[in-house]
């Protein structure tokens, strides 16, 4: 009989990620990004709410880790995020890559507590087309 | 050419090993919402799939499915596959280099230089029931973890074990996992056709199977732990359409023309055939 020891992990270093999950189609079929883009965080315990949409509400507090990631809906196809548009005082995000890959993503960290909410606003990549394309609606970091 | 319909399966992995349930913590898409899927991006996701029938009502080719499962806050799915093992593989190639230059260095090495390369080690995992040693443990941003415990950890792309419930039982879609030959994307996945030629909405469960980081005796552990969640199909009976031309329901998308005019120009006469030189003519 095994002794069982199991320790869980931790979660308290593990930063909150924000997907999008972009239907590339759909964006360059309507040139939009209403309704083609699906937003969700790993802090649904924490807290953050409209998941599924564009006004994704992240729950943070100052000194949480924050990592945005894209899929695209179809696998074949190429999202990746152009830009993120923040107050520059609560957060600046930058472009980093997988190392040895070309894979972007996006990191940063709250620099203060949030009283309210800070909406902020991504640019995407999307497929063969050649300027960027932001959220029609905004989402948020909230304290 | 039967069509093909992507079902993307995201998992918010590290919750759902939380709460021990994939209820919540499931997103559904597929690419048919034009369709008329609904639900997208939800846990409640209804895939519409259009009978393949030809305009005379003659049934055309059979609908495809490939469910692709995702881990919602772990490496994306558009890093290559076997991306853990390549980064395993760099950082003992970076540290053997380092210790090399250290063995060949005329002083002894400092004890902080050495703890230093331990971290870039990294540790290993794993796998449950396995003998071999497993791959590194990599963070979402594909750096080794070298304390498992204290560092924030990447989860395995979940795994599909199974796909069966009613659309299995009354023989509507046929499952099989299928083997890719893609080196980059490729590997294992779960793919089903449909006998579209039966409308109705139907139910299927799915088997996955996330993996959790655990220590035991010493040992650091992926230990597999398995759920299941529901999805639905709704199959129409709406003929086959071309999507790219949306040229209606017709067979082909040539519009019909009239019979040609006969002040039509006639056509080019065909030129006249030369005639190889033959030695009487000379």
């Amino acid at each position: 009989m095994t002794t069982s020891t199991k320790q869980k992990q931790t979660t308290t270093s593990r930063p909150i990620t924000i997907t999008a999950v972009v239907d590339a189609v759909g964006v360059l079929a309507s040139d939009s990004t209403s309704g083609e883009v699906y937003l969700y965080d790993t802090n649904k315990s924490g807290g953050s709410t409209g998941f599924g949409t564009q006004e994704l509400k992240t729950k943070v507090k100052r000194g949480d880790h924050l990592l945005w990631t894209t899929i695209a809906l179809e696998c074949e196809a190429h999202v990746a995020i152009h830009g993120i548009d923040i107050d520059k005082t609560v957060c600046e995000p930058e472009r980093k890559v997988y190392p040895n890959t070309d894979v972007a993503y996006w990191t940063g960290t709250v620099k203060k507590d949030i009283d309210g909410a800070v909406p902020y606003r991504i640019s995407f990549q999307v497929g063969t087309r050649n300027d960027p394309i932001t959220t029609a609606l905004s989402p948020a970091l909230v304290g | 050419m039967p069509q093909q319909l992507g079902i993307i399966v995201l998992v918010d992995t590290a919750n759902a090993l939380a709460e021990r349930t994939l209820s919540g913590n499931t997103y559904w898409f597929d690419n048919a919402k034009l369709y008329g899927s609904r639900n997208q991006g939800t846990e409640n996701l209804v895939t519409a799939i259009h009978g393949s029938y030809w305009r005379d009502g003659s049934q055309a080719a059979e609908q495809v499915l490939n469910w692709l499962p995702y881990s919602l806050g772990s490496l994306p799915p558009s890093v290559p596959r076997g991306y853990v093992a390549e980064r395993s593989q760099c950082s003992d190639e970076e540290v053997l280099t380092e210790l090399e230059s250290i063995a060949n260095g005329s002083s002894a090495p400092e004890a902080a230089e050495l703890e230093r390369l331990r971290k870039a080690l990294g540790k290993r995992a794993n796998a449950h029931g396995r003998g071999s040693r497993g791959q590194k443990v990599l963070d979402v941003t594909g750096h080794v973890v070298t304390e498992v415990g204290s560092e924030a950890h990447s989860y395995p792309p979940p795994t599909i074990t199974d796909v069966f419930g009613q659309a299995v039982d009354e023989k509507v879609i046929y499952p099989a996992e299928y083997g890719s030959p893609d080196l980059v994307t490729g590997g294992w996945y779960w793919a089903a056709s449909v006998d579209t030629s039966r409308p109705g909405t139907y139910t299927y469960e799915m088997r996955i199977q996330l993996h959790d980081l655990v220590q035991r005796d010493g040992e650091i552990l992926w230990e597999p732990v398995n759920f299941t969640c529901r999805s639905s199909l709704k199959i129409t009976t709406e003929p086959k359409r071309n999507a790219f031309t949306k040229a209606g329901m017709g067979y082909l998308p040539i519009p019909s023309l009239p019979s040609q005019p006969s002040t039509a120009p006639a056509a080019p006469a065909a030129p006249a055939a030369t005639t190889e030189p033959t030695a009487s003519q000379h």
